[in-house]
C-alpha cells in the first residue's frame, strides 16, 4: 500500500485520507523497526547467558537497571551523553557481571536448574534494592539537547535518538555474532556451550569462559539500559518488566545465535507498535498477542524462529 | 528453603542423576560449596524479610491509638506511596504534638503501623488482614491507588474496622454497598472535568481532543467521564484509546493519534493514567514530533518527579489536583490554611507537598474529628461519627455522602510554568493565567 501510494503520487494525488493512511503505515513500520531493534538489545545478553551457560538469568533486568542508572548518573554528574558513555557503562557492567559470576554463580553452575533460578532471583532483588537505596524510587529520565530532533518527511518522523539506539542494537548483535564466530575466545565460548567437558579437555578454562560470558551478558544488558534511559522514564521497579520481555523475546527468536534476539525483538515489537493500529483490537491486547505469538512459536517451532540446538 | 540445597549432602552417585556431570569439581569442593551458598541464601532471605519488617511504628499501649496502613513503598507506584506515607506521618506527628486525641477523660496518643505492599493489590489485602488480626490496629488508613483500595476495603468491611482512604477515587470503591469505607478525595469523574472546564474557559478553546487512558478501573472511569463531558460541551473527541496500565512504550497509540483530527494533530491531548505514562507520553510526543496546543494529564503533573524528569518539556502541561497550596480554605484543624500546611510540610520533609500528601493528612484529620465527636474509640461508634462528619479543614470540606465518597469538595487545575506548579482554575483560587497555546516541543 505504501509503495502504491509513493508511486502514484507524482501522477495523481491520492484522496486526502488515503495519503494520510499511507504515511501512517510508513510511520508504523518505522516505529516497529526502531522498537524491535531496541528490544533485541534488551534480550541479547540474556540469550547469550542462557545459550552458553544454560542459566535463565533472572537478574538480567537488574543489570539493565544498573546500566540505566550508570548512564543517568554519568549524564547528570559528569555530563557524558548516554550514547558516548556507552563503552564506559558496558565496561562497568562487564566487571560487575564477571564478579557476580566468579563469586556467586560459579558455585552453583552444576546444581539443579532451580538453584541457579533462585540465586539469580535473589540477586535481582538485591541489586534492584541497592539501586533503590542509592537513587530512591523516584522516576528518572534524561533529556538531551537533541531529543525531539529527527528526519521529517511529510508527516513521517524518524527521531534521531531512537534511530541511533536501533543502529547500536543491530551493531551490537553483529559484533557479538562476529566475535563468537571469528575469534579464538569466541570459539572457546561456543565450544563450552556445546560440550563443557570436551572443551575442558581441549584446554579451555571453563570458569574463565563462564565469567567472560556472564560479563558480556551483563555488559550488553548495561548497553540496553543506557539506551532505554534516554528514551523512557525509568524507576527501580522496572527491572522485572525487562527480564520478562527478554525471556519472551529469546523464546520467540530462539537460542543459538545473536540474530535470534533480533528476530524475537522484531516480532515482539510488532505487538506493541502495529497492533494498536488494527481496527477493533487496540493496544489493550498487545501483551496478549505477544504471548499468543510465543505459544504459537512453541507449538510449531519449539526452538524459536532462528534457534539452533546450541550456540553454533 | 534448606531442602533445596540438600542435594549437596547426597552421595556422588546421586548427583549424577541430576543430569549435571560431576567431573568438573572435586568432591571436596562440592562439600565446601554448601556453606557460602547457604549463607548467601540466608542473607537474601533476611534481606527480603527485613524489607517488610523494617517498616512500622510504635507498639500499641493502653493510651495509644494504633492506625494501620499498607502503602506502596516499592514497585510501580512507589513515588505516590511515599508521598502518601509522608502525609500520614505528618498528621501523626502534629496530632501528638498538639496533645493527642481527647476522648472523654482520656487522651490518646496516635501511632502508625505500616507495611510496604510492593504496589500489589493482593499483597495489600493480605497486609490489611495482618494489620487487623496480628497487629490489632484500632483503625485503618487507606493504601495508595484505587486497585489496592478495592481489595482492602473488603477486608475492613469483613472485620468491621472503619477505613478512611485518601488515594482511591474510582466510583467502584463506593458502589459496593460497604459501610466502613470513607474517601476524603473528590470522585474520579472530577479529575478530567476540571481540566476540560479550564480549557473551555479560554477565549479560543481547543476544538478537538484526543483522550488516551490506561486500562485500570480508575483511569477508564476518568476517561469515560471526560469523553462524555467534552462531547456534551462542544468539543469533538477525535480519538479515544485505552492502553495497558503500566505500558512503557506508547508510540503505537501516539502515532495513530497524530493524524486523528482530520489528518492533523488534535488541539488537546488528555491523558488519563499514571505519572510514568504521563512522562512517557510527553517524551514520545517530542520524539515523534507531535505538537498539540494543550497537554493535560489527570495524574502526574502535580508530583515533583514530573518536572524533574521532563525538565523544560514539562512546561505548559495541565494537571488536575485534589488540593493545591494556593487554595483559600480556613480550616478548624491545627494546620488551618493550605499555605500553613505547605510551610509545616516543607519544614518536616524538605520538599513541597503534593496533593497525595495533603489528602492523606486529611484522612487522619477525618478520623481525629470523628473520634472526638463519637467520644469513644469503639469502631462502630467512630464509623457512625464519620458518616455524620461535616468539617472544613486546610484540605477543604470533609463530608461523606451515603456511599462514603466526599462529593462536596471541588478540584483544581494546575499548570507547570517555568518549572513551577501554579493553579490556573477555578479562577477564584488561581494564582496565574492559563498559558495557551503550548509552543512546539522542539522549540524549548
Amino acid at each position: 500500500m505504501l509503495v502504491l501510494a509513493v508511486r502514484s503520487l507524482p501522477v495523481r494525488r491520492l484522496p486526502f485520507h488515503r495519503e494520510v493512511s499511507a504515511m501512517l503505515i510508513a510511520q508504523v513500520i518505522v516505529n516497529w523497526l526502531l522498537l524491535g531493534s531496541l528490544y533485541a538489545a534488551v534480550a541479547l545478553g540474556f540469550s547469550l547467558v542462557w545459550g552458553i551457560m544454560n542459566i535463565v538469568n533472572l537478574a538480567h533486568g537488574a543489570f539493565i537497571l544498573v546500566g540505566a542508572y550508570t548512564a543517568y548518573w554519568a549524564f547528570t554528574q559528569l555530563h557524558i551523553d548516554p550514547f558516548l558513555g556507552l563503552p564506559l557503562t558496558m565496561l562497568l557492567l562487564f566487571c560487575l557481571g564477571w564478579v557476580v559470576q566468579y563469586v556467586a554463580i560459579n558455585r552453583v553452575i552444576r546444581a539443579p536448574f532451580l538453584v541457579t533460578f533462585l540465586l539469580t532471583f535473589g540477586l535481582d532483588l538485591l541489586i534492584a534494592d541497592v539501586v533503590q537505596l542509592l537513587f530512591t524510587s523516584d522516576r528518572r529520565s534524561i533529556n538531551t539537547a537533541y531529543s525531539g530532533f529527527g528526519l521529517t518527511l511529510g508527516t513521517l518522523h524518524i527521531p534521531f535518538d531512537r534511530l541511533l539506539a536501533a543502529l547500536i542494537a543491530v551493531l551490537l548483535t553483529a559484533a557479538l555474532s562476529l566475535f563468537l564466530q571469528r575469534t579464538r575466545t569466541g570459539n572457546a565460548i561456543l565450544a563450552t556451550g556445546m560440550d563443557r567437558d570436551a572443551a575442558r579437555l581441549m584446554g579451555i578454562r571453563i570458569d574463565r569462559i563462564y565469567a567472560l560470558t556472564f560479563g558480556l551478558g551483563a555488559a550488553l544488558a548495561g548497553a540496553a539500559g543506557a539506551m532505554l534511559v534516554e528514551l523512557y522514564p525509568f524507576d527501580p521497579s522496572q527491572g522485572g518488566v525487562f527480564t520478562l520481555r527478554a525471556f519472551v523475546i529469546v523464546v520467540l527468536g530462539g537460542l543459538g545465535t545473536p540474530w535470534g534476539a533480533l528476530a524475537g525483538g522484531l516480532v515482539f515489537g510488532l505487538a506493541e507498535t502495529v497492533v494498536p493500529l488494527l481496527p477493533g483490537i487496540g493496544p489493550g491486547y498487545d501483551d496478549a498477542i505477544a504471548f499468543a505469538l510465543m505459544v504459537l512459536v512453541l507449538i510449531f517451532r519449539p526452538r524459536g524462529i532462528l534457534g539452533k540446538a546450541f550456540y553454533a | 528453603m534448606i531442602h533445596l540445597f540438600s542435594y549437596l549432602h547426597l552421595p556422588r552417585r546421586h548427583l549424577a542423576h541430576t543430569g549435571h556431570d560431576s567431573s568438573f569439581q572435586s568432591r571436596s569442593s562440592a562439600a565446601r560449596l554448601s556453606l557460602p551458598i547457604i549463607l548467601l541464601s540466608l542473607l537474601l532471605v533476611l534481606f527480603c524479610s527485613t524489607g517488610l519488617l523494617a517498616c512500622g511504628g510504635a507498639a500499641s499501649s493502653s493510651n495509644t491509638l494504633l492506625f494501620g496502613a499498607p502503602i506502596s513503598l516499592t514497585g510501580s507506584t512507589a513515588t505516590e506511596g511515599h508521598l502518601t506515607l509522608e502525609g500520614y506521618q505528618l498528621w501523626v506527628k502534629e496530632v501528638n504534638a498538639h496533645g493527642g486525641i481527647k476522648v472523654g477523660n482520656t487522651t490518646y496518643q496516635v501511632a502508625l503501623k505500616y507495611y510496604d505492599d510492593g504496589s500489589s493489590p493482593t499483597r495489600s489485602a493480605q497486609l490489611t488482614q495482618q494489620l487487623i488480626t496480628a497487629d490489632k490496629v484500632n483503625f485503618l488508613l487507606g493504601p495508595y491507588g484505587t486497585s489496592a483500595t478495592l481489595q482492602d476495603e473488603a477486608i475492613a468491611e469483613r472485620y468491621k474496622i472503619p477505613m478512611v482512604e485518601a488515594n482511591g477515587a474510582a466510583k467502584a470503591i463506593f458502589s459496593r454497598g460497604f459501610h466502613y469505607i470513607f474517601g476524603v478525595l473528590s470522585p474520579a469523574s472530577e479529575y478530567a472535568k476540571v481540566m476540560l472546564e479550564a480549557a473551555l474557559s479560554l477565549p479560543t478553546p481547543p476544538k478537538t481532543v484526543a483522550i488516551i487512558s490506561a486500562n485500570d478501573s480508575f483511569s477508564e472511569e476518568v476517561a469515560t467521564a471526560a469523553r462524555d463531558f467534552a462531547s456534551s460541551h462542544g468539543m469533538e473527541v477525535v480519538y479515544y484509546q485505552t492502553y495497558p496500565s503500566g505500558a512503557t512504550d506508547l508510540t503505537g497509540v501516539l502515532t495513530a493519534l497524530k493524524t486523528s483530527a482530520h489528518g492533523s494533530v488534535p488541539d488537546m491531548l488528555l491523558g488519563s493514567g499514571h505519572e510514568s505514562e504521563a512522562v512517557t507520553t510527553m517524551k514520545e510526543c517530542k520524539q515523534l514530533n507531535i505538537n498539540a496546543k494543550l497537554y493535560a494529564f489527570t495524574v502526574g503533573p502535580a508530583t515533583p518527579d514530573f518536572i524533574t524528569s521532563l525538565g523544560p518539556d514539562a512546561n505548559y502541561v495541565l494537571g488536575s489536583s485534589q488540593w493545591t497550596p494556593q487554595e483559600r480554605y480556613q480550616g478548624i484543624d491545627f494546620f488551618g490554611t493550605p499555605a500553613n500546611y505547605e510551610r509545616i510540610y516543607k519544614q518536616t520533609f524538605g520538599h513541597e507537598p503534593s496533593y497525595q500528601s495533603a489528602e492523606s493528612t486529611a484522612a487522619g484529620l477525618a478520623f481525629q474529628y470523628a473520634i472526638q465527636n463519637a467520644g469513644s474509640i469503639d469502631p462502630q461508634k467512630v464509623r457512625d461519627a464519620l458518616a455524620r462528619l461535616n468539617i472544613t479543614t486546610f484540605y477543604g470540606v470533609i463530608r461523606f455522602d451515603a456511599t462514603g465518597a466526599n462529593t462536596f469538595k471541588p478540584m483544581a487545575t494546575i499548570q507547570i510554568q517555568n518549572g513551577q506548579v501554579v493553579t490556573v482554575y477555578p479562577k477564584e483560587v488561581a494564582n496565574a493565567q492559563l498559558l495557551y497555546p503550548t509552543p512546539p516541543l522542539s522549540q524549548r
